[in-house]
């Protein structure tokens, strides 16, 4: 695990310092307000007068002891605070579109399983199978076409194509988690928290399309697999309704490979919802990567492998630690 | 030696029956068979794009046409009879003027084929590097898989995004980025192939029969794990496209005026709700043609699978 990040940093770092850009790589530890002697110390402090490997250890020493410096494009902010503002709304977002994949996605597998082969088998399988060959950016704005353009010119009630919140409401409650969802439900605001909802539906549908579509082929496939299991064809025998035997019985065993699945799902979404946030202007971490490479925000960016390489491994811990408890045969 | 040509007869034999067999699963699968001709139709496309279009047009710009649309099919929910007089292109023209459904054409054999090139690529770095790590064991083992995990932990278009920025946006370097995010998982399949092949009994046999490690290795495990790489590669043509597609409508394009897929899309970035068949057509184009791969894909693993298939 400390592996993986070692290298992931090492890699980032090699990549954004080991080339010459456009940038010089100490602006992201400066001020705007600074004059030519203090970014003289700055260099010198931060050792980017040095070989690119000692660089590396004086970057180490700067995140150890917190400062990842200033994004000068986000308003001179501290890079660690405009990450950690942006970040929940990432959070937000994925955890919506993993609402909506497992919402969607079991149910579709689990019909494509007992219907094996028959015509809705076949449409189940195309679903998933649009889901996951659908170019994200062509769907979101497919979205927004239909639910915010037509439906506005129709005079349809329609949704907000932009943004987490609407401009008008924003700030009127105060950031507790940071989650617009959440802070709306906890300062009882509710005209809030609708808005935030009508704002993250269409994202989240977006993000999760592309997700429900592996869902529902992976539970199709271990549905039909536990299916012929003879402890099915026992409880079948038994007299049990075949809703009893699906639900109860088959089902249960047949989540683990799914488990895993939307544990990894919710990791990779967390940090891919690139496209999605860009497309959406929704103002989470994933949007603020793609100006960060464009800005030659070399810090930013290792914040943000970081983070999301941490999610994905802590997940991929969870879920096992999950699948422990869901089948007490895997011992460890 | 006459045994010897028996053996191989009936060998023969049944590997056609097996063919067959599966030939008959495919046309039984209405799915299959539609990704199939699919893929058939686009090929072809690709194979006669330059004679189908004149190539030179992608950069014969007329901004005096651009967004203009005049199909009375589809209205876009408005009249727009903006295209001169006497101009008449079935899905509209771009920013540049060029008509949009030739664009298409011309750009569907670039993705197609830079699709191809990154599938097999990967494929092959991940065949030998897996095989190796499989095979060699140990600490090469630990380190090839150390090196995947690195590159599986990482946010994959992230990682595209940031080679791309940093070499600068060619053709060469956005094809490398997707290579990238690209390999590790080829590695991690084909590594698990050969380590559960390996302890088969027919290795054994070889094995004890004196033959090398590598002809084994070479000559039977990796022929043997070729199904389930084929079913990845396949699906991942569709995958590769996206992402690559999905670089360029990303603004990681080397030339605005590139027909490629995603580049045009992106073209629409800004006229969404004015002139929406700048996104819709070039999307719906990388829909279809990853569908098609998918489908197959899915038919494929399917058919493929012993344990779905009798």
């Amino acid at each position: 695990m400390t592996f993986v990040l070692f290298g992931i940093s090492l890699m980032v770092f090699y990549l954004a310092r080991g080339f010459p850009s456009a940038f010089a790589p100490w602006t992201q530890y400066v001020t705007r307000k600074m004059n030519a002697q203090q970014i003289q110390a700055i260099i010198e402090q931060h050792g980017f007068n040095k070989p690119l490997w000692e660089q590396y250890i004086y970057w180490l020493r700067d995140v150890f002891q917190g400062n990842w410096g200033y994004s000068n494009w986000a308003n001179g902010l501290p890079t660690y605070e405009v990450f950690a503002s942006r970040f929940p709304y990432t959070v937000e977002l994925t955890i919506a579109a993993t609402i909506l994949t497992i919402v969607i996605g079991i149910p579709l597998g689990i019909l494509s399983a007992i219907r094996n082969n028959k015509l809705s088998d076949h449409i189940a399988r195309l679903v998933a199978l649009t889901g996951y060959s659908t170019p994200t950016y062509w769907f979101a704005y497919i979205l927004q076409l239909v639910f915010f353009y037509y439906f506005y010119t129709l005079g349809l009630p329609y949704l907000p194509s932009s943004g987490a919140i609407s401009p008008t409401l924003a700030g009127t409650v105060s950031a507790i988690t940071g989650l617009p969802i959440l802070d709306g439900i906890l300062a009882g605001n509710m005209n809030y928290t609708l808005d935030a909802l009508a704002h993250v539906i269409l994202p989240a549908f977006t993000l999760s399309f592309t997700s429900l579509g592996y869902l529902a082929r992976i539970v199709r496939a271990s549905m039909l697999e536990v299916l012929k299991q003879d402890y099915i064809t026992m409880a079948r025998s038994k007299g049990l309704s075949e809703k009893i035997v699906i639900c109860r019985h088959a089902l249960k065993n047949a989540l683990g490979p799914a488990m895993t699945l939307t544990g990894l799902f919710t990791a990779s979404l967390l940090g891919g919802a690139v496209v999605t946030e860009y497309v959406f202007s929704w103002p989470g971490v994933g949007d603020l990567s793609l100006q960060a490479v464009f800005q030659g925000d070399s810090n930013f960016l290792l914040l943000y492998a970081l983070v999301t390489a941490l999610i994905i491994i802590i997940a991929n811990l969870t879920v096992d630690i999950g699948y422990a408890f869901l089948d007490p045969r895997v011992k460890y | 030696m006459k045994n010897k040509s028996t053996i191989k007869s009936m060998e023969l034999r049944a590997r056609t029956d097996d063919a067959r067999y599966a030939l008959h699963l495919v046309r039984q699968n209405v799915l299959v068979l539609a990704g199939t001709l699919l893929v058939i139709f686009y090929l072809v496309i690709s194979l006669t794009a330059n004679y189908l279009v004149e190539p030179s047009i992608a950069y014969k710009f007329d901004f005096a046409q651009s967004y203009c649309w005049s199909n009375s099919v589809i209205s876009w929910g408005k009249n727009i009879e903006s295209c001169p007089v006497g101009i008449n292109p079935v899905l509209g023209t771009d920013g540049f003027g060029r008509d949009l459904l030739k664009m298409i054409v011309l750009a569907i054999p670039v993705d197609i084929s830079v699709a191809l090139f990154i599938v097999a690529a990967s494929t092959i770095l991940g065949v030998v590097l897996g095989a190796v790590a499989g095979e060699v064991g140990g600490k090469v083992d630990e380190i090839i898989l150390r090196i995947t995990d690195i590159f599986l932990a990482f946010p994959g278009l992230l990682l595209a995004l940031v080679f791309a920025a940093i070499f600068g946006r060619t053709m060469q370097n956005l094809i490398i980025a997707v290579l990238l995010v690209w390999w590790p998982v080829y590695v991690r399949l084909i590594r698990g192939q050969v380590l559960s092949e390996r302890e088969k009994n027919y290795v054994e046999a070889l094995r004890a029969l004196g033959t090398s490690r590598t002809r084994i290795l070479f000559n039977h495990i990796i022929p043997n794990t070729i199904y389930p790489i084929l079913v990845q590669s396949t699906l991942d043509v569709g995958g590769v496209i996206l992402t690559f597609s999905a670089l360029m409508f990303l603004g990681f394009s080397p030339n605005p005026a590139l027909p490629e897929l995603g580049n045009l899309a992106a073209d629409g970035i800004g006229h969404v709700f004015t002139a929406p068949w700048l996104i819709v057509f070039p999307g719906l184009t990388i829909l279809v043609i990853t569908l098609a791969f998918n489908l197959i894909g899915d038919g494929l693993r399917d058919i493929l699978d012993p344990r779905l298939r009798r």
